[in-house]
């Protein structure tokens, strides 16, 4: 029996320790805290992520912090949270950091779990009758299409890659016009994946590309020779695959194996990590992805190295993690927030505004445009596998 | 507060899914096929309030009707399997529901938005709780009180000559049978009982999260569905409840301070609880030392 | 249906069987330990894997030859099979199947969690044998690496069929699955043959990892559900302990998938398969080679 309460004591402890060790904010701290998945086959996003948000605020630190409403300098340190790419972990997490005096939030990882993270907002800011959480979250990762138009508290600062497919479609007409054809490949049943291929699709043909057809796979798959096959016997000039890196190599090993060798591949946007080279260097060699980030630019290096410096990696994800840092200081001096434990609602709506009102944020690669539905329009690259590592094609002027 | 609010309206949710494997448990028998319940459940009361515009009740007492409806459909032909089998075929159904729900796509334009499942890529916005002004108190209370009810019917079932059946069945078949038990309708009459629970926590899932998607009803959360009865102890729908708040409250939100190492030891704990006390937590025994801490006067009075 | 796509649906079908022997050779462990224990340890796939990933740690080291990473391979699964038993089955009550399951559910979250945590989660290349050769029979390619897999499924079952009715370790074996008490008389000592059956099985999943690995190309902690699922699909349809059938059942399911991909596509792929096993179960609940011998 006494195990019992003691089971039950430590239970009760642990809960409540772990909401109230930072309730009493430090003096001229700010605490930004960040959430995304940190196990599972997704761990790296976190990681990356997470390193990308301390070597950000490491950054600004550095040039004496963020000045506050008052007057006041703080510094700024980070926290964060695991969801196991689960709903209601994600929903759990959120809440959690809105019962302390955070003003904001950076994450999640992945798409379905900002589906219902964003659901249960507030879908109207400032709408009586609507009871849900009023509370900003941006996004650094969750790239499945128009995410933040389901509340206006969600923000998110992820490439539009509708805008990325579009260019590199027509750069490729204009770059190879004797390509006619191409041939599709999607992950079907992961949705962020699934709608970019749609993307694709659509922008292939608006440009004058004939689909040759497509093959579809699921996410753990292990075997795609059927699939190849249909691509063997379509022939086409263009492969394009719109699946994570465990997929992509899997197809590319098939491919290899069938004798596929299409004269121009193209990728996933989150494909154009260093998961894909340490997967399949060899197989992807060549292939075409478009990504928002490169350690072209000179910030893009200093962040890159810095962000490694946290033990992680800057990639497309990671370094939206590492400006939204950035975008959170200009907002807080911006719309002078207060940061205390008293004024967190007006804090909260102040960084709603903030963020909303925001038309143009400074991004690694240049100015990054911002739209009416709380999305971003980022400046990209194509890169392409090249010897085991991604190298800059081509960076579109516009 | 709204967050203990929120983590106890998860304890409250997978409660049910946990009662709705006990049911079948009772019987000896070990059903993967909950999470199929619970994915029907989903999404009937989320297209109901969605696309029908239903109140939740009575939306919940369809997904219920529905849920329940398709368990004992599934049970006449399960439940001729036991055993290994029987894990196995109801690893197929869970799955053969999640995969229909993968195709599943049926919308409605709604202004300038399409609303409802959209196969692969989820039903979102399932705003039910939100949009009627509900606090996150409001459906604590209201996911409580369902609950609360749903533990008071089997508690009742329990101590009442079914569950007395129930549990003849599930320690010894051959002796149920002979004393002129109707093995096969006891089977499916838990197995329906399961799915009505199961129909009923699913409704509530996808109102509370919002969004539901196929890949959320899988093989880990029916795994999950038997992880909570067998864990808390087969004794008492008490110990489903133990289970939940021991994984939902200590495992996944407790132990958030021990940083990455709560990855590893959600794992490692479940083993060790297993062969600490593989009755399940709240066990015969402890059960037993319980009611001798609360009654021990009133035995000895007796006596 | 003209001719070509008449040759792609049978290069499918087998392709998928041949790959269906890495199926094969999980659902013989599966199989193993049912037939000894009664019980299902569910943690096997997922250490199958986690077997496989520690073979690389040897590759990281030094620059060694693919059977010699497939080797140290079987040498960790048996490490492994060996652990899995003292952590989820030495202490539990035989008495309670129930907890033994839990217990291997909570390893098998244990063991992706390892992984992940060493790994990121990131997927891994493996090396493979013969993976390179191409094997022509008319209109029809066979993979060199998948032949290779089966081939050594086949030896797995001949060598353990050896060792379960030709040693003096099968017969005790044998006996603890049938009689553990009677055998317990006999002076047998369970928990050596339930040890020694779990070293076993590990080797056998050590390989089926390791081939699992190396068919695909890739590890990803990705694997260990489905093949989890897959290995118990197997050990059913092939009739529980039956290792004859257990390899039958894996290139059955490899084939009926490439099958259902060929002609109803990747959605509907998986429905159809478990549809189909749920009724194999309903109306042949023995399996393919249902045991004989009616114990309880």
């Amino acid at each position: 029996m006494r195990n019992l309460t003691v089971a039950f004591a430590a239970l009760l402890a642990g809960m409540t320790l772990s909401v109230s060790e930072d309730a009493f904010a430090q003096e001229r701290t700010v605490k930004i805290t960040g959430f995304g998945a940190k196990s599972g086959v997704v761990r790296v996003f976190g990681i990356n992520s997470e390193a990308a948000m301390k070597a950000g605020a490491e950054e600004i630190n550095k040039t004496g912090g963020v000045t506050l409403g008052d007057g006041t300098k703080a510094k700024l340190t980070v926290e964060f949270l695991d969801d196991r790419c689960n709903a209601e972990e994600g929903i759990s997490v959120v809440r959690r950091i809105a019962s302390t005096d955070a003003f904001v939030a950076v994450g999640p990882t992945c798409s379905n779990v900002a589906e219902s993270l964003f659901g249960i907002l507030q879908k109207k800011a400032g709408d009586a009758t609507d009871s849900g959480l009023q509370f900003p979250i941006i996004a650094d990762v969750a790239a499945k299409g128009g995410l933040a138009k389901i509340s206006e508290w969600s923000f998110r600062n992820v490439p539009s890659e509708f805008e990325m497919y579009k260019s590199l479609f027509a750069w490729v007409k204009s770059q190879h016009p004797n390509l006619k054809t191409i041939y599709g490949g999607v992950e079907k049943d992961f949705a962020h994946s699934n709608a970019t291929f749609g993307v694709m699709k659509s922008q292939a043909e608006t440009n004058g590309f004939q689909i040759a057809g497509s093959a579809e796979w699921l996410l753990n798959d292990t075997t795609f020779s059927t699939q190849v096959r249909e691509m063997k016997r379509a022939n086409a000039d263009i492969v394009a695959i719109s699946a994570h890196p465990f997929t992509t190599c899997g197809v590319l090993k098939e491919m290899e194996r069938q004798g596929v060798k299409p004269k121009l591949l193209i990728g996933l946007t989150s494909s154009s990590s260093i998961e894909t080279l340490q997967g399949c260097a060899k197989q992807a060699e060549g292939i075409i992805i478009p990504t928002s980030f490169a350690p072209v630019t000179p910030e893009a290096k200093k962040a890159a190295e810095s962000v490694a410096k946290f033990g992680g990696s800057a990639d497309l994800h990671s370094a939206a993690a590492y400006e939204i840092m950035f975008i959170l200081k200009d907002v807080i001096q911006q719309q002078k927030i207060m940061a205390k434990p008293d004024t967190v609602q007006a804090d909260r709506v102040k960084m709603r505004q903030g963020l909303a009102g925001l038309k143009e944020t400074m991004g690694l690669l240049g100015k990054v445009g911002r739209t009416a539905d709380r999305e971003a329009i980022k400046p990209f690259l194509y890169v392409h596998a090249k010897g085991g590592s991604w190298q800059v094609l081509h960076k579109p002027s516009s | 507060m709204d967050f203990y609010f929120g983590l106890i309206q998860i304890i409250g949710v997978h409660t049910l899914l946990g009662l709705s494997a006990y049911c079948v448990l009772l019987t000896g028998q070990v059903s993967l096929a909950q999470a199929g319940f619970f994915a029907i459940g989903a999404y009937v009361a989320g297209m109901l309030t969605v696309i029908a515009q239903w109140p939740l009740v009575p939306a919940l007492g369809v997904s219920a009707l529905v849920a329940g409806a398709t368990a004992c459909a599934v049970g006449f032909p399960a439940l001729r399997v036991k055993g290994l089998m029987l894990v196995v075929a109801t690893v197929a159904f869970g799955e053969a529901v999640r995969l229909f729900f993968f195709n599943f796509t049926y919308q409605v334009q709604a202004g300038n938005i399409r609303l409802g499942p959209h196969g692969g890529e989820g039903f979102r916005q399932i705003r039910y709780f939100p949009e009627n002004g509900w606090t996150t108190l409001d459906v604590m209370l209201f996911i409580w009180a369902v609950v609360a009810l749903v533990m008071a019917g089997l508690w009742w079932l329990n101590r009442s000559r079914a569950g007395a059946v129930l549990r003849a069945v599930g320690e010894d078949e051959l002796a149920a049978q002979s004393t002129g038990i109707n093995i096969t309708a006891v089977k499916i009459s838990a197995m329906t009982v399961g799915g009505v629970i199961a129909g009923i926590g699913g409704g509530i899932f996808a109102h509370y999260t919002t969004h539901i998607e196929h890949v959320q009803f899988g093989v880990v959360l029916a795994t999950f569905a038997i992880a909570y009865p067998i864990l808390g102890g087969l004794s008492n729908v008490f110990g489903t409840l133990l289970a939940v708040i021991f994984i939902q409250g200590f495992l996944i939100e407790g132990l958030r301070f021990m940083g990455d190492w709560r990855n590893l030891l959600f794992g490692g704990l479940i083993v060790l609880a297993m062969n600490v006390r593989p009755r399940g937590l709240l066990d015969a025994g402890a059960m037993l030392a319980l009611k001798r801490l609360f009654f021990s006067r009133k035995e000895r009075s007796d006596a | 249906m003209d001719l070509l796509d008449l040759i792609d649906a049978v290069q499918s079908v087998a392709d998928g069987v041949l790959f269906g022997a890495t199926y094969a050779l999980l659902g013989i462990g599966f199989t193993l330990i049912f037939g000894v224990m009664h019980k299902l340890n569910l943690s096997y796939a997922a250490a199958s894997i986690g077997a496989a990933y520690a073979s690389l740690l040897i590759l990281a080291g030094i620059e060694a030859p693919a059977i010699f990473v497939f080797l140290m391979a079987a040498v960790a699964g048996g490490v492994i099979g060996g652990l899995v038993y003292l952590i989820a089955f030495k202490f539990i009550p035989l008495a309670n199947p129930l907890a033994t399951l839990m217990s291997t559910v909570g390893l098998l979250l244990l063991i992706d969690e390892i992984i992940v945590h060493s790994t990121a989660g990131v997927p891994l290349n493996y090396p493979a044998l013969f993976s390179d050769v191409i094997i022509p029979m008319g209109p029809f390619n066979l993979r060199g690496d998948l032949i290779f897999v089966f081939a050594l499924g086949c030896v797995c079952m001949v060598v353990l069929l050896l060792l379960l009715y030709r040693t003096k370790l099968g017969l005790a074996t044998r006996a603890v699955s049938q009689q553990p008490i009677a055998s317990e008389l006999c002076g047998i000592s369970i928990t050596h043959v339930n040890v020694l059956t779990f070293v076993l099985t590990g080797v056998v999943g050590g390989i089926a990892g390791a081939m699992t690995g190396a068919a695909i190309g890739m590890l990803s902690p990705l694997l260990s559900l489905p093949l989890t699922v897959k290995g118990l699909i197997v050990t059913v349809i092939g009739g529980l302990g039956s290792i004859p059938g257990a390899i039958i059942a894996g290139l059955v399911v490899g084939g009926l998938e490439n099958f259902f991909q060929f002609f109803r596509g990747v959605s509907e792929r998986d429905l159809y398969i478990m549809l189909l096993l749920f009724a194999f179960l309903i109306f042949r609940p023995g399996g393919i080679f249902p045991t004989t011998a009616g114990r309880d």
